[in-house]
């Protein structure tokens, strides 16, 4: 345990941990306070109104709770991937691992609990991020003249927690894929750079192998933490495909990308030889 | 100290290649137990290759190692628990402070007290700096904490790679007394360096390697005797005549590198016999208006590795050795004015 507190005692102090985490909820704060302050207000023309009730949707309870977890899991997919490739990569980058393994650290666990500490964060970041969404939401309806009754919608309200676990999942997946591409790159930028071309890479190949790319990790990561609601369009990877895997489905393949990225990392770690 | 053998360390036929290339040729090496052990070689040579394999980074491709007494093998990383190591640079975290960094290291591998840290920070002259983030300090400061992290555990054998790198005269002064402290108490220091003059003040045994394979090991004071010199200088016409004379002695050779140089003549022979040189020459009419006696670690390792320059821009070793020279870089032996 010792291992796994160290972890997120690094992280906690980590400035990549706040700016990914600050660039989340800052994208999310400020497009929901400017479509809620712009709502009433977008001008004049055809579907005027049409795109006021649409704007006004995004920020109307109860599925503005859905739609916020949406936003946080398709762009937050993205960070998390950066984020576990950040946090791999250095350890092969600034050669933190190496003087670990000197010590007589199992290289096996040391990448496994990293990547723990960095789940965890990522969970606790899932959290905090959607309920600022939903601070933020409710201040945008305010904005919008929208009423919140829906706020307490118990029926929603007693989803959350299920849709917050799938989604959790999820990031873990999308952050398990960073982690490990950074490990075999052995490098935080070439595990950056491959991990961001990756995810778009998944996106665009939907256009021409839609049915082998809901298979694929950021695609099943999307569809897993869906509610069918017609969120996650920011979603990248997953956010434009076409045919999507059923959730439950969905869910299976995230685990099986996520034991599979962590088991790539695990006999990679175990068998390369560290130098430099 | 060390189980079977009183060997703190030892290897045999330990070989590694890269490709085609050998970086370790059946290195054979034989550390006691509780002593300051040089290890020394050119560039490539292999000291670092080494470094990897014994603290587990890289694997042996044949060979065996014995580390504090008893086999050590690929997977046997808890074995690692009894050492500490510092291999190449040191590395940290730069966004942790120098005390965080130490904390977060000693989270892995062997237990750790808490109060350890301080008393390493203190050793190593970091304790007014350790809360200041690791990204502001210098190299030495990293190196200080480098082996600060080595000593982590309380190894009973330690392995530094070029721990002198960066440090200030009074780093590398203090980092020779903690190492020669550490020795006392029964500890094995083995280093890897280029600053052979640092490893002669500080090494008890010397190991010297070139091109994977040991060509020399054994006490320091052993294999100085066998590589003694004595530098006689005379005036500068009369150089020829000394060299014939000390012939019934020994080689002698001029030295003519530099104008600093003028006058002083190389003769191979073992320290102590600075006043037969001297009396050989008094009785011929010569007189030596200098003379330094002693030992250099310098043509030991040109000797033994052919000659090979160190090639990575440290210092003016290559320099010196050219010319011969064996007195201020190489700090060695005893030195005297005659005459």
């Amino acid at each position: 345990m010792r291992l796994f507190f160290s972890g997120l005692r690094k992280l906690s102090r980590r400035p990549a941990t706040y700016v990914t985490f600050g660039l989340l909820v800052g994208l999310i704060v400020l497009i929901v306070l400017a479509v809620g302050a712009t709502a009433d207000s977008i001008g004049k023309g055809a579907n005027t109104a049409t795109r006021s009730a649409a704007m006004k949707e995004l920020v109307t309870f109860p599925g503005a709770y859905d739609r916020m977890l949406q936003f946080i899991l398709g762009f937050g997919g993205l960070l998390a991937m950066i984020y576990g490739a950040a946090i791999a990569g250095s350890e092969w980058g600034w050669g933190t691992l190496k003087s670990s393994v000197a010590r007589g650290e199992s290289r096996v666990r040391y990448m496994l609990v990293s990547f723990a500490s960095v789940g965890f964060v990522v969970g606790i970041g899932l959290v905090l991020a959607f309920a600022i969404a939903i601070v933020a939401a409710v201040a945008g309806a305010n904005l919008a003249h929208v009423s919140t009754n829906g706020l307490s919608d118990s029926a929603t309200i007693g989803q959350l927690p299920l849709q917050l676990v799938k989604g959790w999942v999820s990031m873990l997946e999308q952050t398990a894929l960073g982690f490990t591409i950074a490990t075999l790159a052995r490098s935080q930028l070439a595990g950056i750079g491959v991990g961001i071309a990756f995810y778009f890479g998944e996106a665009f190949a939907t256009i021409l192998l839609p049915d082998v790319v809901k298979y694929m990790p950021f695609a099943v990561a999307n569809a897993a933490a869906s509610t069918g609601s017609g969120g996650g369009a920011f979603g990248g990877g997953g956010g434009g495909v076409i045919a999507t895997l059923p959730a439950d489905q969905a869910l299976a393949f995230v685990f099986v990308w996520l034991i599979g990225a962590l088991i790539v990392t695990a006999i990679f770690s175990s068998r390369v030889e560290i130098s430099g | 100290m060390s189980g079977t053998g009183g060997l703190a360390l030892a290897t045999h036929g330990l070989r590694k290649n890269y490709g085609s290339r050998h970086a370790l040729d059946g290195l054979d090496l034989t550390v006691p137990a509780g002593v300051v052990y040089g290890f020394l070689g050119p560039n490539g040579a292999g000291k670092t290759t080494t470094m990897r394999v014994l603290t587990g980074l890289i694997h042996s491709d044949g060979g065996t190692i014995e580390l504090l007494g008893r086999p050590y093998k690929r997977g046997d990383r808890r074995r690692l628990f009894e050492v500490g190591a510092l291999v190449e640079s040191p590395t940290f975290y730069p966004y942790l402070s120098g005390r965080s960094n130490l904390r977060e290291l000693a989270a892995s591998g062997a237990h750790v007290p808490a109060k350890r840290i301080e008393e390493l920070l203190d050793l190593v002259g970091l304790c007014e700096r350790a809360d200041d983030k690791v990204q502001g300090y210098s190299l030495g400061m990293k190196q200080r904490l480098g082996i600060a992290g080595a000593l982590l555990s309380d190894p009973k054998l330690l392995l530094l790679d070029e721990p002198a790198n960066g440090l200030d005269p009074a780093g590398i002064v203090a980092m020779r007394d903690t190492l020669k402290a550490l020795a006392a108490q029964g500890k094995t220091v083995f280093i890897s360096s280029h600053l052979l003059a640092e490893v002669q003040v500080m090494a008890d045994v010397v190991g010297i390697i070139a091109a994977g394979k040991l060509v020399r090991e054994g006490p320091l004071k052993d294999l100085l005797a066998m590589q003694g010199v004595v530098k006689v200088r005379v005036r500068p016409d009369l150089v020829d005549g000394a060299v014939k004379t000390l012939a019934s002695l020994a080689p002698a050779e001029p030295l003519t590198e530099t104008a600093h140089d003028q006058g002083w003549l190389a003769v191979h022979v073992s320290g102590d016999r600075a006043e037969d040189i001297n009396r050989t020459l008094a009785g011929a009419g010569i007189f030596a208006s200098g003379l330094e006696s002693g030992s250099d670690l310098e043509m030991l390792f040109l000797e033994l590795t052919g000659g090979q320059a160190l090639g990575n821009g440290e210092g003016n070793f290559v320099g010196l050795a050219a010319n011969g020279s064996v007195a201020g870089d190489a700090g060695a032996g005893e030195k005297g004015t005659a005459a």
